[in-house]
């Protein structure tokens, strides 16, 4: 529960607004156990009329009457007020938790998103922070009440008899510990049904985008099966849930019948023996059935404490992930054009450390399923090389061989682990993050697409852009043909609840974006893999004078798309095996020679 | 109310009627369940009516008047009573659950088995998210009315009425002054409630707005932070996430409103009892027992009765409006199954009177003429032959009507104009299931299930042994790139095959197809790009799988049939162009014109 610690600053600024809260909810209690005392008082005065003045009997009983009206109005418009304070502030505590946990997210590095896998970050954002909206609205406010409402109710019994409060609340312990147990019971089955219906959910998926592969090969019985199981699977799930559920229900019920029974069996013969009034008698049936009701619910609240806790201290987690990738302290300001790109001694390695990776110490089964290569791979080895501005580098190799990690590196998407890399001999490190990747170009093998419009799609790194220089960089990237395709034009919609475009659209998007930019250094990771061949002819084309006059990194597994680099760079298994011009490598007759044979032979045999 | 209005009124009564027998139908086979369940119900309901009146016995004879003979046998009853309802509640509880899901469960799996029957037309048509949906989240919806207790509003109904009926029996007048509060108590639940859904649903809808924008920039985050955006991220996050706030404030002010005036209406019924109550207890008190008839005079327990049932009586009444609620949203989800389940989108099934011929592994289109759902011949009148062992290459641009081609000859659309011949016969009188297995299909998009890699070679026919799958797979080189993984073929294929790449998948398509040895073999290429190395495999493969088989390969790339026996150009549905490579290069045609435009001789 010292995770709780970490919720300190938000609850500073919001304290005024808990601890009005908690006067509230004392305040509604107390009316609430008022009803039942005042029952009391009109029973009694009905038990002992014979002795009294019936009109004196009539009015206190009015006034009794009243004094309940006027505990329930006061105290329903208390109760509304203790709820909008504590819920309330719940909402505006998470509203502040999830800017500052998106904040966080901005800042940590690309890195920290390849070892954590979307689906984890999702779940601590959603989960976790509703977690946290749980523990500080509803948690709070039941314990809250059922603090107040178990030593408001106990003093009153007290009152009434100390004899009759031992045995009413014996039963309560015992009943608390069984309901914290079916409490867990069901949660946790439920929680288990829910992840039953998401991969019930995930298998009609399948079978449904599967239907004609399906249907090709005749699998239907055989998926017909698979989808049985899962459903079946689901039911047994819920079955579970059903049985702890029925269970609980009952037990609830008998704490309140036990407590009943005691005191009727014990305290009628009090009454008559004249230790107790009966209209205290009866009074005190209603405490105990106060009681009673939140206790049935103390389980879950406990659970949801405990969860809101681990979820705290998952967030905690989150923002304390050490932010690898930032800016220098003082950082060297960049003069004019970028300088000499220089690499010397580039190593890195992948899946060595656990190093920021959320949740690393906990178990996680779906990773058992997964094929995870065993210990650490190096993917770049001992990497050298230099790129003067305005050449042309090349770096060509199989898929695996280190090409797209050395242009995450060369991007500042990846930390520079090992060795070093500069520009104009100042270390990246040394350089503003946020200036240098104003100057560098980078079109990703594969680029992600935002629900935004085509334009804005375009305008990313170039917000300010105008309609005409978004256009041009369309027209540039040949993505002008495609437009007749897509209903609004540039203004349509992409993304998850868009219009999805081809590989080959995906990837001239991601060059207009750059050729927006006007970068000193582009980067293109296989840019043109998913356009054919034509295309990427005219694209080329399209590039040359934009190379022209600025450094360019192509990486590529097509050879016939570096015809215009100064120098190729041939990487295998992350090692520089060879390096030198078209003709150069030719003329060694090594891998890139095999490589150009076997491609220009596959292209045209 | 306009006649309209009122009309469609009566037909929706109708309708949800209708909505009703049909789940009634998927209950019928549990009707024990139910039944037990219903009288269980019965006996804990009427329990919990005993128990009060027990409490106003020992008040009335015992404890007032001081008279405790007899006492402690009351006590007895009292304990016995309360130990039967809680036993029974949880059997009674469970029983009806229990009938839910499985009515549920049968209902989901004969909508999934209908779904599977489907043309390929239907899917045209429907989205897949959609019908997802309808197996999960509208099961999930007629799954509420169990677990909501609306099943069990039988049972609240019988509680309902014999309160009202005890207590009509005890003073009739009192009675009806406690039931004065009733319709304000109807009135404010139905009306906030109506509110506080439409609150929630704006709630979720916001909610799910914020995770998808949330999911989208965790998804680019390192396109957010290369291209310098963190900013403005960070005040597009700003409105979505006020929003939420806003919108969770408004849900939750509702509700608590709506639960302060349930509490609030409770109490001001416990002091209109005692008022007017008191009063008649006191009249009662002065007056000569033999004068009071049945249903008027009050004693003391009985007040106490009064106070302990009415606080009883609000709990399901209040409850009622959300009830509604969630019976309408099981109706409306009830329909949409139903609907679903009535489609009759099928491919027709011949009645399997004609004699299938020998596989000889000939095919013949006849003046094919065919059209999607959107109007646009796919295919016009087109006629070729294909002799047993040949092999023929389809071509032409995206949407010139290559892939119809395939849909048709495996019957995954019903052709009604002219018509298809394997071996002689026409497609439509082979069942589907016999012609596909003659004809073996490879599509671009490679279906892989949870299984080892050799289980989704064997996929669906038990009748291959693992030697034989893990033989077919060596025999087009599978070996050599399963060896990186420790267990070889036996490596767990994960969630739709993460973990191997486009070529790996292709590759194990083929072996499937291989596996099955169909006498005719239907290729649609793949486009995705793979290393030199894969795709000299893939090339090795696909000899493999057309030696000495009437092949047709639906092609994407032209270099890859430059051997075939035959090549059809298809233009816009029309086959525009015939012959070989030879013959159609020389023909200078479209053949000519996309074979330069690939660049294939540029290099």
């Amino acid at each position: 529960m010292r995770v709780l610690r970490h919720l300190g600053p938000y609850l500073k600024r919001y304290r005024w607004t808990y601890i009005l809260g908690a006067i509230a909810i004392v305040l509604h209690v107390f009316l609430k156990v008022l009803i039942p005392h005042f029952l009391g008082v009109t029973i009694d005065e009905l038990s002992e009329s014979e002795q009294k003045d019936p009109d004196a009997v009539r009015s206190a009983i009015a006034w009794s009457a009243f004094s309940i009206v006027a505990a329930a109005v006061l105290g329903a418009t208390i109760r509304t007020w203790s709820r909008l304070l504590v819920l309330g502030g719940s909402r505006r505590v998470v509203h502040d938790l999830r800017r500052d946990v998106f904040d966080r997210l901005l800042k940590l590095p690309p890195s920290f998103y390849v070892r954590n896998r979307t689906g984890e970050v999702m779940s601590r954002v959603v989960n976790d922070v509703r977690n946290v909206q749980g523990l500080m609205g509803p948690v709070y406010m039941y314990l809250a009440e059922t603090a107040v409402m178990y030593a408001i109710c106990v003093s009153m019994i007290a009152s009434i008899s100390p004899y009759l409060l031992l045995l009413g609340v014996a039963p309560f312990p015992l009943f608390i510990v069984a309901a914290r147990r079916m409490a867990g019971k069901i949660q946790q089955g439920s929680k288990d049904a829910q992840e039953e219906l998401a991969q019930l959910s995930s298998k009609v998926d399948e079978s449904l985008s599967g239907h004609m592969v399906i249907q090709t090969l005749t699998l239907e019985e055989y998926d017909f099966e698979r989808f049985r199981e899962r459903a079946e699977e689901y039911r047994r799930k819920n079955l579970y849930v059903s049985q702890a559920r029925a269970s609980l229900a009952p037990l609830m019920l008998g704490l309140s019948a036990v407590s009943t029974i005691v005191i009727l069996w014990v305290g009628g013969p009090m009454v008559v023996r004249g230790e107790i009034s009966l209209g205290s008698f009866l009074a005190l049936t209603f405490y105990l059935a106060m009681m009673a009701a939140p206790t049935g619910v103390l389980g879950f609240v406990i659970s949801s404490l405990q969860r809101g806790a681990v979820s705290l201290g998952r967030l905690r987690e989150l923002t304390e992930t050490e932010v690898t990738l930032t800016e220098p302290d003082s950082p060297i300001a960049i003069e004019g054009r970028l300088g000499e790109l220089r690499v010397e001694g580039l190593t890195v390695t992948y899946g060595s450390p656990e190093l920021g990776v959320l949740g690393a110490d906990e178990a996680d089964p779906a990773e058992g399923e997964e094929f995870v290569d065993p210990g650490s791979r190096v993917v770049l080895d001992n990497l050298s090389f230099a790129l003067k501005p305005g050449d042309t580098l090349a770096v060509v190799g199989q898929t695996g061989s280190g090409k797209t990690t050395l242009m995450r590196i060369l991007a500042r998407e990846l930390e520079v682990e090992r060795g070093q890399v500069s520009f104009g001999g100042v270390d990246v490190c040394d350089l503003g993050l946020f200036d240098l990747r104003g100057r560098i170009g980078y079109v990703p093998q594969e680029t992600f697409l935002f629900s935004k419009t085509l334009a804005d799609n375009v305008a990313l790194g170039n917000p300010g852009a105008s309609r005409e220089e978004i256009q041009l960089a369309i027209e540039s990237a040949r993505l002008g043909k495609d437009l007749d395709q897509l209903p609004n034009g540039v203004d349509t919609l992409l993304g998850e609840r868009g219009v999805n475009l081809s590989g080959g659209q995906r990837q001239r998007t991601a060059l207009a974006r750059v050729m927006l930019l006007d970068p000193d250094l582009m980067l293109l990771d296989d840019t043109l893999s998913a356009v054919d061949s034509h295309t990427a002819e005219e694209i080329l084309d399209e590039l040359e004078p934009m190379m022209a006059g600025r450094s360019t990194v192509i990486a590529t597994h097509r050879l016939s798309t570096i015809r215009h680099a100064n120098h190729i760079l041939v990487l295998e298994g992350g090692k520089l095996v060879e390096e030198g011009t078209h003709t150069s490598l030719l003329k060694a007759n090594g891998t890139y020679a095999r490589l150009w044979r076997r491609q220009s032979e596959g292209d045209s045999a | 109310m306009t006649p309209e209005a009122q009309y469609a009124k009566l037909r929706q009564s109708g309708h949800d009627r209708r909505v009703a027998s049909r789940l009634w139908s998927f209950m019928r086979p549990h009707r024990r369940l139910i039944t037990t369940g219903l009288l269980l119900l019965l006996v804990t309901s009427a329990c919990r009516l005993i128990a009060p009146f027990l409490v106003k016995i020992a008040i009335d004879d015992h404890i007032e008047p001081g008279n405790l003979d007899g006492f402690p046998r009351l006590m007895m009853l009292f304990v016995a009573v309360s130990a039967a309802e809680l036993l029974l509640r949880k059997l009674q509880m469970y029983t009806v659950d229990k009938a839910g899901q499985n009515a549920l469960f049968d209902l989901r799996v004969a909508l999934f088995s209908h779904m599977q029957k489907l043309s390929m037309r239907f899917f045209d048509r429907n989205k897949t998210g959609v019908l997802v949906g309808r197996v999960t989240t509208d099961i999930e919806a007629l799954q509420e009315l169990f677990s909501s207790g609306v099943v069990t509003i039988l049972g609240d109904a019988v509680f309902l009425v014999s309160t009202l009926v005890i207590l009509f029996w005890q003073n009739w007048q009192l009675t009806l002054v406690s039931l004065v509060i009733v319709p304000f108590l109807l009135l404010t639940t139905s009306l906030i409630r109506k509110r506080v859904r439409s609150a929630y649903e704006a709630m979720r809808s916001r909610i799910s707005q914020m995770n998808g924008f949330l999911h989208e920039n965790v998804t680019g985050m390192a396109l957010i932070q290369i291209f310098r955006r963190e900013e403005l991220a960070r005040s597009e996050f700003q409105p979505i996430n006020d929003a939420v706030e806003e919108s969770q404030l408004g849900a939750m002010k509702l509700e608590t409103i709506l639960s302060a005036a349930v509490e609030l209406l409770g109490s001001l019924t416990t002091a209109l009892i005692l008022w007017y109550g008191g009063g008649v207890v006191l009249e009662t008190l002065g007056a000569d027992a033999s004068e009071l008839g049945v249903g008027s005079g009050l004693t003391i327990g009985a007040l106490f009765l009064f106070v302990d049932y009415m606080g009883k009586f609000f709990r399901p009444l209040s409850d009622l409006s959300q009830k509604y609620t969630v019976l309408q949203n099981a109706l409306t989800a009830g329909d949409r199954v139903f609907r679903l389940m009535d489609e009759t989108d099928l491919v027709p099934e011949p009645s399997g009177d004609a004699v299938l011929p020998p596989t000889r592994g000939e095919i013949e289109f006849r003046d094919v003429t065919f059209r999607y759902d959107d109007g646009e011949a796919a295919l016009s009148n087109m006629s070729w032959r294909l002799e047993r062992g040949q092999s023929l290459a389809i071509v032409g641009d995206t949407g010139a009507g290559k892939t119809t081609v395939l849909k048709l000859l495996t019957r995954l659309y019903h052709l009604e104009e002219g018509g298809i011949l394997l071996d002689g016969l026409d497609i439509r009188e082979y069942p589907s299931r016999e012609l596909r297995r003659r004809v073996g299909v490879v599509l671009q998009d490679v279906f892989l299930f949870n299984g080892t890699i050799l289980e989704n070679i064997r996929l669906g026919h038990p009748e291959i042994t693992n030697e034989r799958a893990a033989e077919i797979a060596d025999r087009l080189h599978l070996g050599e790139l399963f060896n990186r993984f420790p267990l070889g073929y036996n490596q767990l294929v994960t969630e739709r095959g993460k973990n191997l790449s486009s070529g790996e998948k292709q590759l194990i398509s083929f072996a499937r197809v291989l596996a099955t040895e169909p006498e005719i073999l239907v290729m649609d290429e793949a486009t995705s790009n793979v290393d030199t190395h894969t795709e000299a495999l893939l090339q090795e493969a696909m000899r493999a799988l057309m030696e000495d088989r009437t092949s047709i390969i639906i092609a994407h790339r032209l270099s890859t049939i430059q051997n075939v026996d035959r090549i059809l150009v298809l233009r816009k549905g029309e086959l525009a162009e015939e012959g070989t490579h030879e013959e159609l290069m020389a023909q200078g045609g479209i053949y000519r014109r996309l074979f330069d435009l690939q660049g294939l001789t540029a290099v």
